[in-house]
C-alpha cells in the first residue's frame, strides 16, 4: 500500500513538471499551429538565469525565479515578432519545425559558451530542501513544492481562459481564426500574448523541475521529444487534456522506472504509441481542418 | 486526337529518353565527383565515406519525405534496424559484404513494415510523434538486448570478409570508400527511375493532394507503405554500409539525433529532387567535420542560423539554388521553359 | 641546448635534416572536451600540462606534439573514425586518453593493423586491455576500486545490501565485484539494480531500494550529473536519514561535484585510487603545477592524475624507443614500470598492462568551509582483480 502510496507521490511530481513545462507548447500549438520545438529551449534558459541568480549573484529564490521567468520572456518576445510572425502561416509544418530546431540550435550553443558545458543547480531555499514527512513516506520537500505549484498553475490558467475577456478571446481564435480575426479580435496581439505566457510557463517549469530535468546545454534537445509527445498525447490547446496526459504519462514513467528501471523508457513509449493510435487527436484534443 | 498533336508518341519517347538521359548524366558526374575525390583527397577517405553513407540515408528519408510528405523524426529507426542486422549477423559468422548489405536492406525493409504500419495511418503531428515514439521503442529495445546489440557499450568485432573475395577492408579506408561509392551510384539511379516511374508519380499525388488521389480510385495507404518499404530497404543498407566499413555499431545508430539530423541535411539541401539530399548531406558533413572540430557547440550554433536562414529565404534548399541558375541561364539562351 | 643545435643547423644548411633528434613525436588524445563531461575531460589536459611544467616539454630529446579531438559521449562509431583519422591524416605515434569503455572497445581493433599503442587515461572496464596487446591502461578498473569497499562495508557489518549501477561495462563490473567479494564474506545482495545511463529522476529507484530492507547501499555511477542526481535523491528522500549507509567507489562524491550535494554528503564512505587531499610530495608538486599553470583546485578528479601518470607512460616509451615508431619495443619498455605517482607507489602489471596501486577507504568531510574526501586507510598495491579473476 505504501509503496502505491510513493509511486504515486512521485508520479504525480514528474507529471506536474511536465505539465508546467509542456501547457503553454499545448496553448500555442492549439492557437497558432506552431510545433515549436525551441519550447524546450525556453525551459532551460528561464532554469539557466535562475541558477544564475541564484548561485552567481546570491539572490533569494523567490526574487530569482520571478525575475528569471520575466527575463525569458524578454529574450522570446523579440524572437516572436522576427522569426515566429513569418512562420504562422507557412503551410508545411516540417519548416516550422526546422526554423525552430534552429533557433533551439542557436540557444544551445550561446549557453554552452555563456555558462559552460557542465550541469547547473539551482540551490533550493532550506524551506524546500531535504525530506519532509508525511506521514507513510518521507517526501523530498521540493516534490511537494512541484506539485502544489502545478495545481496552483492549472488553477490560475482555467480561471484565465475560462472566466476572463482574454480566455474568451483565446478559444475563439482557437476555434476559428479568421472569424474571429473578422469579428474584431486582434489576432496579433492575441499570438504575441499567448506567446510570451508560453515561454513564461516554460521557463517557469524549467527552473521549478531542474531537480528532476538537470540543467545542462543539451537540455534543450534531450526533453523536447517527451514535451512533444506529451503535448500529442493530450491534445493541443487543452488544458484539462494537457494535465490528464502529463499525469498519466507520468505514472507510466514512473511505474516503469520502479518495476523494470533496466528498461528505461520502453513502457512510456509503448503507451505513447498506444494511445496516439487510438485517439490521435489526444486525449481532449478537436480535430484541425 | 494523336493526329492533333503531331507525332505524339515521337515525342513520349523522346521526352523519356531524355529523362534517363539527364538521370545518367547525373549519375555520371557523382560517380565522376567521387572518383576525383579519391584521388585528392587520400587522407580524407573516411570522412568522404561517412558523406557518401548519410547521402545515403538522407536519399532514403526524401523518398518519404520530399515524394510522399510523410513527416517522420524517426527513419533512424530503419537504419538502426541495417546496421544492427548486418553486425550481428558478420559477428555471428555471415562475412560476405554484398550479403551483410542484402541482409541490411531486408532487415531496414521489415522494420519499414513494421514501423509504417503504425506511422503512416496519421498525419501531421500525431504521425510526428508516432515516429519519434516507435524509434525510441525500438532504441530501449536494442538497449535492452544488450547481449545481442552489445547495448550502451556497442557491437564490436565486426569484421567482414574481402569484397568479391579480393579486396580487403583496411585500415586507410580505400576499399571502403570505393565500395560505398558504387553502391551509392548504382541506388541513386535506380531511386532516379523510381521517382519518376508511375508509381513515384503517385505518391508525388499523394503529397499534394491526398483527397483528390483517393477520388481518382487510388488507394493512399498501401501506396505509402511501399514506398516506406523502398525507403527502409535503402536506410538499411546504409545502416549495413556503415557497420561493413566501420567495423562498430553503436546505439546512435537508433538516436533522435541521428533523424533529426538527416531532416535537416534534407531541408538544406532541399527535398524531393533526390540531388538535394545529396547536396545537403555532403556540405552538412563537411561543415560539421570543419568546424566541430574547432569547437563543437559554435558548430550547432552556426548550424541553426544556417537553418534559420534556409527556412526564411530559401526554403526549397541549396539545390533549389542550382534549378534557379539553370532557368536563368536557360533564360539567357532565349529558351522557354 | 647549445651544443645540439649546431649540427642541426649545420645539417639543414646541407640540406640533411637528421631525423632523429629533430623529428616531433604526435601524440592523439581523445577526450570529452565538451557536453556534460567535459569537466573530467578538461582534466586530461590538465594532467598533461602539469606533467610537462614539472618533467619539461621533451622526452628523450624529442619534442612531442598534441592533437586534442572530441568525443562527447560513448560514440563507438565516432571513436573509431576520430582514431583513424589520427592515425593516417596526422600520423600520430601514440594514442592517449579515452573516457568511456565503448569507445576504448571501438578503438581496440585497429592498434595492431596502425602499429600504435593506446594509453588509457580513464576507461574502467576490465576487459579493455585484454582486447589488444597494445594498450596500457593508467587509471582505475571497478573491480579494482571495488573489492576493498566490500571488503569495508563487511567489516562494518553490512547484512543486507542493494547494488545500484549504471547499465554499461563499468556499472556492470562494479556491480559483479561487489556481489562476489560481499557475498563471499557471508553477506547477501537483496537488489541489485541496473541504470540506464539516461536516468535524470532517481526517485523511484530510491523508493524501490528503502521498500526492500536493506542497511546498506553500493552504488556506482559516472562521476557528472548521475552522480549528482543519485546523491540527492538518496538524501532527500530520506534514507540517509533513516540509517541506510551509501558506500561507493569515489566516482560518486568526485570533488567539484560535492558542492551540488552540499554538507549532507558527509559521512559518505568511498574507496578510490586518488584524492586531491593526499599528502605527499609528488602530489603537492602536482597540484602546485596545476595552479601555476592557471588551473583550479577545486576542479581536479582522478582524470587528471590519470593524464598525468599516462603522459609518464608515453615519456617512457617515447625514450625506449628513440622517438622511433616501435609500439613492441614501446610496450615491453613499460611492463613492470614502478615510480611514485600524485596517488602513491605505483606499477604497470606486466601482465594485464594495467596499473596496480593503492587504493584509500575515504570519507566525505569537511574543513575550511570545503568538502573534500579524506584518506582514512590504505589498501596496498591493489590488482585489477577483474583480471585476475577470471585467470
Amino acid at each position: 500500500m505504501t509503496t502505491a502510496f510513493s509511486i504515486l507521490i512521485d508520479a504525480l511530481a514528474y507529471g506536474m513538471v511536465l505539465f508546467i513545462i509542456t501547457i503553454g507548447l499545448s496553448v500555442m500549438m492549439g492557437l497558432m499551429r506552431v510545433t515549436n520545438l525551441a519550447h524546450g529551449a525556453f525551459a532551460m534558459i528561464g532554469g539557466y538565469l535562475a541558477a544564475y541568480f541564484t548561485g552567481g549573484l546570491g539572490w533569494n529564490f523567490a526574487a530569482a525565479l520571478a525575475v528569471a521567468v520575466a527575463a525569458t520572456v524578454a529574450i522570446a518576445m523579440p524572437l516572436e515578432r522576427l522569426l515566429y510572425r513569418r512562420i504562422y502561416t507557412l503551410p508545411d509544418p516540417l519548416m516550422q519545425l526546422l526554423m525552430t530546431i534552429g533557433i533551439t540550435f542557436v540557444i544551445i550553443g550561446l549557453t554552452n559558451y555563456l555558462f559552460g558545458p557542465t550541469l547547473k543547480t539551482i540551490p533550493l531555499p532550506d524551506l524546500l530542501r531535504g525530506p519532509v514527512d508525511i506521514g507513510p513516506r518521507t517526501v523530498p520537500a521540493h516534490r511537494l513544492f512541484v506539485i502544489t505549484s502545478g495545481f496552483a498553475v492549472f488553477a490560475a490558467l482555467w480561471l484565465l481562459i475560462e472566466r476572463t475577456g482574454f480566455g474568451t478571446r483565446l478559444r475563439a481564435a482557437v476555434d476559428n481564426g479568421p472569424m474571429a480575426n473578422a469579428l474584431g479580435v486582434r489576432t496579433d496581439r492575441l499570438y504575441a500574448a499567448t506567446f510570451a505566457l508560453s515561454v513564461g510557463l516554460a521557463a517557469f517549469g524549467g527552473i521549478v523541475g531542474a531537480e528532476l530535468l538537470p540543467l545542462e546545454p543539451y537540455y534543450a534537445l534531450r526533453y523536447m521529444v517527451v514535451f512533444l509527445v506529451v503535448v500529442s498525447v493530450g491534445g493541443a490547446g487543452s488544458i484539462g487534456g494537457a494535465l490528464a496526459a502529463s499525469l498519466a504519462l507520468g505514472l507510466i514513467d514512473t511505474i516503469g522506472r520502479y518495476f523494470v528501471p533496466d528498461f528505461g523508457a520502453f513502457f512510456f513509449y509503448l503507451a505513447v504509441i498506444v494511445i496516439v493510435v487510438l485517439l490521435p487527436h489526444g486525449i481532449f484534443g478537436r480535430a484541425h481542418t | 486526337m494523336t493526329a492533333a498533336i503531331p507525332n505524339l508518341t515521337a515525342w513520349r519517347k523522346q521526352a523519356a529518353s531524355a529523362r534517363i538521359g539527364r538521370d545518367v548524366v547525373g549519375v555520371t558526374i557523382v560517380a565522376l565527383a567521387g572518383g576525383a575525390a579519391y584521388f585528392t583527397f587520400p587522407d580524407d577517405l573516411a570522412l568522404l565515406r561517412s558523406v557518401m553513407i548519410a547521402a545515403l540515408f538522407v536519399l532514403s528519408l526524401d523518398l518519404v519525405v520530399g515524394y510522399c510528405g510523410v513527416a517522420t523524426l524517426g527513419h533512424a529507426a530503419l537504419y538502426g534496424a541495417g546496421a544492427y542486422a548486418a553486425g550481428i549477423a558478420c559477428v555471428r559468422g555471415i562475412v560476405d559484404p554484398l550479403m551483410l548489405l542484402g541482409i541490411g536492406a531486408i532487415a531496414g525493409g521489415l522494420a519499414a513494415l513494421i514501423t509504417g504500419s503504425i506511422i503512416l495511418r496519421a498525419t501531421g503531428l500525431p504521425q510526428l510523434v508516432l515516429s519519434i515514439a516507435t524509434l525510441e521503442l525500438g532504441r530501449e529495445a536494442a538497449n535492452k538486448a544488450s547481449r545481442i546489440t552489445g547495448g550502451s557499450d556497442g557491437l564490436t568485432g565486426i569484421e567482414p570478409g574481402a569484397l568479391l573475395g579480393l579486396f580487403t577492408f583496411d585500415l586507410w579506408g580505400r576499399t571502403a570508400y570505393l565500395f560505398s561509392l558504387i553502391v551509392l551510384v548504382v541506388l541513386l539511379f535506380l531511386l532516379l527511375r523510381l521517382v519518376r516511374s508511375p508509381f513515384g508519380l503517385l505518391c508525388r499525388g499523394i503529397k499534394e493532394d491526398r483527397i483528390r488521389i483517393r477520388s481518382m480510385g487510388a488507394s493512399v495507404f498501401p501506396q505509402l507503405l511501399k514506398m516506406y518499404v523502398v525507403s527502409g530497404m535503402v536506410a538499411g543498407i546504409a545502416g549495413a554500409l556503415a557497420a561493413v566499413t566501420t567495423g562498430v555499431v553503436g546505439l546512435d545508430s537508433l538516436g533522435f539525433e541521428k533523424s533529426a539530423m538527416a531532416i535537416v541535411m534534407l531541408v538544406l539541401g532541399g527535398a524531393g529532387s533526390l540531388y538535394g539530399a545529396l547536396t545537403g548531406a555532403a556540405v552538412f558533413v563537411v561543415f560539421e567535420h570543419v568546424v566541430s572540430s574547432i569547437n563543437p557547440f559554435h558548430w550547432l550554433s552556426m548550424v541553426g542560423a544556417l537553418l534559420i536562414v534556409v527556412v526564411l529565404f530559401l526554403p526549397r534548399g541549396l539545390w533549389s539554388l542550382a534549378g534557379q541558375i539553370e532557368r536563368r541561364l536557360l533564360r539567357l539562351r532565349g529558351v522557354g521553359e | 641546448m647549445r651544443l645540439r643545435t649546431i649540427p642541426i643547423i649545420v645539417a639543414a644548411a646541407l640540406g640533411i635534416i637528421v631525423p632523429a633528434a629533430a623529428e616531433t613525436v604526435k601524440v592523439g588524445v581523445i577526450g570529452t572536451f565538451s557536453g556534460p563531461f567535459a569537466l573530467p575531460g578538461k582534466n586530461f589536459k590538465v594532467g598533461i600540462d602539469a606533467y610537462q611544467a614539472i618533467n619539461g616539454k621533451t622526452a628523450g630529446g624529442h619534442a612531442i606534439e598534441f592533437i586534442y579531438k572530441d568525443l562527447d559521449a560513448p560514440n563507438p562509431a565516432k571513436a573509431k573514425a576520430l582514431a583513424q583519422e589520427l592515425v593516417v591524416k596526422d600520423r600520430v605515434q601514440y594514442l592517449a586518453g579515452v573516457y568511456f569503455t565503448p569507445n576504448a572497445f571501438a578503438i581496440a581493433p585497429l592498434l595492431e593493423e596502425a602499429q600504435v599503442p593506446l594509453v588509457i587515461f580513464n576507461a574502467a572496464t576490465s576487459s579493455i586491455t585484454q582486447k589488444s596487446p597494445y594498450i596500457v591502461r593508467t587509471s582505475f578498473t571497478l573491480w579494482q576500486n571495488t573489492v576493498p569497499i566490500a571488503r569495508v562495508a563487511l567489516k562494518q557489518g553490512a547484512k543486507k545490501v542493494a547494488i545500484a549501477v549504471s547499465d554499461y561495462g563499468p556499472g556492470i563490473d562494479a556491480e559483479a565485484a561487489f556481489k562476489k567479494t560481499f557475498e563471499a564474506g557471508g553477506g547477501s545482495i537483496v537488489e541489485a539494480l541496473r541504470l540506464p545511463l539516461s536516468t535524470a529522476d532517481f526517485g523511484p529507484i530510491m523508493q524501490r531500494i528503502k521498500n526492500s530492507g536493506v542497511d546498506t547501499i553500493f552504488a556506482f555511477l559516472p562521476a557528472g550529473p548521475p552522480t549528482v542526481g543519485f546523491v540527492k535523491a538518496y538524501i532527500d528522500n530520506g534514507l540517509k536519514a533513516a540509517g541506510i549507509k551509501l558506500v561507493s567507489t569515489g566516482d560518486l562524491v568526485s570533488e567539484p561535484d560535492l558542492p551540488s550535494m552540499g554538507d549532507a554528503a558527509i559521512g559518505i564512505l568511498s574507496t578510490f585510487h586518488y584524492a586531491p587531499s593526499h599528502a605527499s610530495p609528488e602530489n603537492q608538486r602536482f597540484l602546485a603545477a596545476i595552479e601555476k599553470g592557471g588551473g583550479s583546485l577545486s576542479e581536479v578528479m582522478m582524470t587528471s592524475v590519470g593524464a598525468f601518470d599516462g603522459m609518464h607512460v608515453i615519456y617512457k616509451m617515447i625514450e625506449a624507443t628513440n622517438g622511433q615508431r616501435d609500439p613492441k619495443k614501446a610496450i615491453e619498455a613499460v611492463k613492470g614500470l614502478r615510480w611514485n605517482s600524485p596517488r602513491g607507489p605505483v606499477v604497470i602489471d606486466p601482465e594485464t598492462r594495467h596499473i596496480r596501486q593503492n587504493v584509500y577507504l575515504r570519507i566525505v568531510e569537511k574543513q575550511d568551509g570545503r568538502l573534500f574526501n579524506k584518506e582514512i586507510e590504505t589498501f596496498p598495491d591493489q590488482p585489477d582483480y577483474g583480471l585476475t579473476a577470471q585467470n
